[in-house]
């Protein structure tokens, strides 16, 4: 849906004046620090769950910092048992990830309007939320790309932070499950999936796939029945999508 | 010692990786054109990716996993919030635990 919105006549029509800068990277960190305080339950519960599955503090916090990637995180960790499966690990990081293309594809119009040098300094925080508050002040008229940084920054920030906490405090909190944050992740997960399936072309797909995951778990190596789950779904996606459309 | 090395480059993977999904959007959309389905294949890669978790985590899990879950997406469905749904299914779960153990 993002890739269509892309596509809109008005998303076309491009300033060439595109710039990213200070003004924007604040207006961007400002407008989103009130919704970013709700990543820092969100990093909490990962910086927990994530030692818990044998990372150490600091390796999780790295982990953050770096990849700033919540699902793909969570996704990770049952795969993290020693000798690391790094193909699997790199496959999942990029299928729950691929979402960031479709994110990309939407703000090209003005991203692609930058230099180079600007385009990679424009993309590294790009998440859903910042995207979204991005994406409608560049539709309505906005020419300042900064405002997705900045906003990137406010959610990595309490990302991190929340990270922290979990990570060097989770334990001392005693048993997570106690307050239900054992399934923080899944429940976000179900929340997002629900928002989601509106439409019931969404709904073929999304049954394949739990379909698929649930068949194949005992079947293959840890995570990769969620690898097979995703192609599986994606592809009724591809053959739908190419059916609604008539092409 | 082996192994913090083997986390440090497990966690390097997923970084890069991540990374090229952010970086990759505009420059794949400069070069191609998206088909249908192809935007069909996209949109329901990140949906199934996030279903199939969902039905792993209960599957392994039970009924508490199976109620958490369930509260999520229903709140969701009527609030259309993330966050009231993710706190009415941690608080599902947080009940079920102090009722059912």
């Amino acid at each position: 849906m993002m890739v269509r919105n892309a596509q809109d006549p008005q998303a076309q029509q491009t300033s060439p004046a595109v710039v990213l800068d200070g003004y924007g990277v604040r207006a961007g960190f400002l407008r989103l620090a009130p919704l970013a305080v709700f990543a820092v339950p969100f990093g909490l519960a990962f910086g927990a769950a994530a030692v818990e599955h044998g990372l150490l503090p600091l390796e999780t916090l790295v982990m953050s910092a770096t990849v700033f990637a919540g699902a793909a995180q969570f996704a990770v960790l049952d795969l993290w048992n020693h000798p690391l499966p790094l193909l699997s690990i790199a496959l999942t990081a990029l299928a729950v990830n691929a979402r960031h293309l479709l994110l990309g594809a939407a703000l090209s119009p003005w991203v692609n309007a930058l230099p180079w040098p600007l385009r990679l300094l424009a993309l590294p925080l790009l998440s859903d939320a910042n995207f979204a508050d991005s994406y409608r002040s560049l539709r309505d008229g906005g020419s300042n790309l900064g405002v997705l940084v900045g906003g990137g920054l406010a959610l990595w920030l309490a990302w991190t932070a929340g990270t922290a906490l979990g990570a060097y405090a989770g334990s001392g909190l005693g048993d997570l499950s106690r307050f239900g944050i054992d399934l923080v992740m899944a429940c976000f997960f179900a929340a997002v999936a629900a928002g989601d399936l509106k439409t019931p072309p969404s709904l073929l797909p999304a049954a394949v796939a739990a379909a698929m995951a649930v068949l194949a778990l005992d079947a293959v190596p840890a995570g990769w029945n969620i690898v097979l789950a995703a192609l599986a779904g994606a592809s009724v996606g591809g053959l739908t999508g190419r059916l609604r459309l008539g092409r | 010692m082996a192994d913090s090395v083997a986390t440090m480059l497990a966690i390097a993977v997923m970084a890069l990786t991540t990374l090229a999904t952010r970086l990759l959007g505009p420059a794949i959309m400069s070069r191609f054109t998206v088909t249908p389905a192809l935007e069909g294949f996209l949109n329901a890669l990140c949906s199934s990716v996030i279903v199939a978790i969902v039905a792993t985590v209960v599957a392994q899990g039970g009924w508490r996993e199976a109620a958490a879950v369930a509260v999520a997406a229903g709140v969701m469905i009527v609030t259309r919030s993330a966050v009231w749904a993710m706190l009415a299914g941690a608080a599902c779960a947080a009940l079920w635990r102090a009722a059912l153990g």
